[in-house]
């Protein structure tokens, strides 16, 4: 812990700089460095691009990598499942067909509603999925599997949309849907920034209780656990930080899913170092996939979803692989 | 049946005429059963006579149906459940933890009903994890992860996450189960030290009847949710009683080393009584 955290910390920042120097126009390290120094110096074009474009964009990804990989760390905890991703509470699905109905169905309506639009469906979505999961109690299996049916419902109705919408409209939902930076201002940046604070802390600070949320319901109830009220806390608080995380940037795949991972063999399953871990290593992943997608084949742009995805499948893969003589 | 004994004090922990339904099938009907304090009960019965779900339901993690477990004449169901964990600790059967937790990261968590809601790692709770793992002689192992442990010893580190919890009443499901011969006498040597030395009182859940006669102080023997007999081993380890519990025909003979009852059960098809068919003029060694 002690020697991870610093060593997180450089990387976000070599990745900020690489963020920043890198691109279109490359701004040599001294430059750059003179323009960090003193803005006011630099010109015009140097600025604008480091202040208005790279900048924002890089502190974007960084926002959505944490949220992503906090969300992550709560929903493999709440499910007890290591494979779990915040997708399973339908925030994911909620999101895009909300996206989707907004982009499609109402070409009229002004883009600054569509964050506001995401945030909402998955919010319904993760509420729905709770609500039916609940018999006098709910349980980790039940809300996964109404989580899997109510998901694979909504992307049919999303599909639906896509298949009669105007080609242009669809356009427009799939980039969304693919999960990118590109669009960030600073207005988005400032809106996550305050946003998520709060819940990331206060997830923090229930380290403890993630803990034991993780044993079955018999074993954390026998210590005084209060399961189900724990269990709706912890789903409450992925929706605020997922759900937030995809309304600033779309659907971000797997980074909820392997960043939790990769923190789990850094520090250990203990939440109240895996879940600062596990913020920074996926601030860094979606941070490195914008940085990566928009250089690789520059000028063309990839996703940084896409990008993730790339990565992601086949770690997921060798998950699976090393967990091949794991019953059940 | 099990009225307690007029000259014991009052019972912490009882049961008063609880129902108990698992999916719409009563296991359990009408039960009372009131916990000796300070001393070390038996349960004993055939597969399904509802021994595991009286014990969850003495440890509050199942609701009765009908009637109430009472924890000092209050239910259980009306106290907060983190109050009722500091008091009764239980070691359900099979219990499973997530992956890759260590030995001493499982026993941390028996602290959980202590702690405050931001509350810091305290000095007794150290005390608290380091005595639970001696006591089950885990000190080596405590660094190990879950996945590397033998049966025995995960079923060893179970019960020092239940002693770090330091409660005054400790529900044992199976605890001998996946135990080797040593480690299931140390065990039933540790719980009986548990009940003289620090007054701690004990159910649980047992096999073994002659383990359970030579160290329970009380045994209780349940048949189809019923309490067949209860009382002191001496009393209630009878010939008929067996046979009326499990069915088996066994003779009770003393146990040579304690004396207590020993159930010996008869058997048709045993190895010297087909020895002495095949080889009929061969004398036995008199034992």
């Amino acid at each position: 812990m002690m020697r991870i955290v610093p060593l997180l910390l450089v990387t976000l920042v070599g990745l900020c700089f690489a963020s920043l120097a890198l691109g279109d126009i490359t701004i040599p390290a001294r430059k750059l460095a003179l323009a960090i120094a003193n803005p006011d110096a630099a010109s015009p074009d140097t600025r604008m691009i480091l202040l208005e474009l790279r900048l924002p964009r890089a502190l974007l990804a960084l926002l959505v990598g944490m949220a992503l990989a906090v969300a992550g760390t709560i929903a493999q905890a709440v499910m007890r499942n290591p494979l779990a991703e915040p997708g399973i509470l339908g925030i994911n699905a909620g999101a895009a067909l909300a996206a989707t109905l907004l982009i499609v169905a109402l070409p009229a309506a002004p883009a600054a509603l569509l964050p506001w639009a995401s945030f909402a469906g998955a919010a319904a979505m993760a509420s729905a999925i709770y609500a039916l999961s609940w018999r006098g109690g709910t349980s980790s299996l039940r809300i996964i599997l109404i989580g899997i049916g109510l998901s694979s419902l909504t992307g049919a109705a999303t599909t639906l949309l896509t298949a009669f919408g105007e080609i242009r409209d669809v356009q427009r939902a799939m980039i969304w849907l693919a999960g990118s930076v590109y669009d960030a201002d600073w207005s988005k940046v400032r809106l996550l920034a305050l946003w998520l604070p709060g819940p990331l802390v206060l997830a923090w600070l229930g380290a403890r209780e993630l803990d034991l949320v993780r044993f079955r319901d018999d074993a954390a109830r026998s210590l005084g656990q209060r399961v189900n009220l724990i269990r709706a806390l912890a789903i409450l608080l992925c929706t605020l930080i997922s759900g937030a995380a995809v309304a600033a940037a779309g659907l971000i795949g797997f980074v909820g899913l392997i960043a939790p991972h990769l923190a789990r063999r850094l520090v250990g399953p203990a939440h109240a170092r895996l879940i600062p871990v596990a913020a920074l290593t996926g601030g860094a992943m979606v941070m490195a996939a914008d940085l990566l997608g928009r250089t690789v084949i520059a000028p063309a742009q990839l996703p940084a979803g896409l990008v993730t995805a790339l990565i992601g499948a086949p770690f997921l893969g060798y998950l699976l692989w090393g967990r091949r003589h794991v019953p059940a | 049946m099990s009225r307690p004994d007029l000259t014991l004090p009052p019972p912490s922990l009882a049961a008063e005429r609880v129902s108990l339904t698992y999916g719409g099938t009563t296991i359990v009907a009408g039960l009372d059963l009131a916990v000796p304090e300070r001393a070390f009960t038996a349960l004993l019965g055939p597969n399904g006579s509802g021994k595991s779900t009286v014990l969850r339901a003495l440890a509050g993690l199942l609701a009765p149906q009908k009637g109430a477990i009472l924890l000092d004449g209050r239910s259980i169901a009306e106290r907060p459940v983190k109050e009722t964990a500091r008091r009764i600790g239980i070691l359900p059967q099979g219990p499973a933890a997530p992956e890759g937790l260590t030995v001493l990261e499982l026993v941390r968590q028996g602290r959980y009903p202590h702690r405050s809601l931001f509350g810091r790692w305290s000095r007794a709770d150290e005390d608290a994890c380091a005595q639970a793992l001696r006591l089950t002689s885990l000190d080596a192992l405590r660094d190990r992860p879950l996945d590397s442990l033998s049966g025995g010893q995960l079923q060893r580190a179970w019960i020092a996450m239940a002693l770090a919890q330091e409660t005054g009443i400790l529900l044992l499901d199976e605890p001998t189960t996946f135990l080797d011969l040593a480690h299931q006498i140390e065990l039933m040597e540790l719980i009986a030290s548990l009940v003289e030395e620090r007054g701690t009182t004990v159910v649980a859940v047992l096999h073994d009847l002659n383990q359970a006669a030579r160290y329970a102080d009380q045994m209780v023997f349940l048949k189809a949710g019923e309490i067949a007999a209860a009382g002191e081993p001496d009393r209630v380890v009878t010939a008929p009683l067996v046979e009326q519990v499990f069915g088996v025909a066994a003779s009770i003979v003393p146990d040579p080393v304690t004396g207590t009852p020993m159930c010996i059960p008869s058997a048709k098809g045993h190895r010297s009584r087909r020895r002495q068919r095949c080889a009929p003029s061969r004398q036995g060694d008199g034992g």
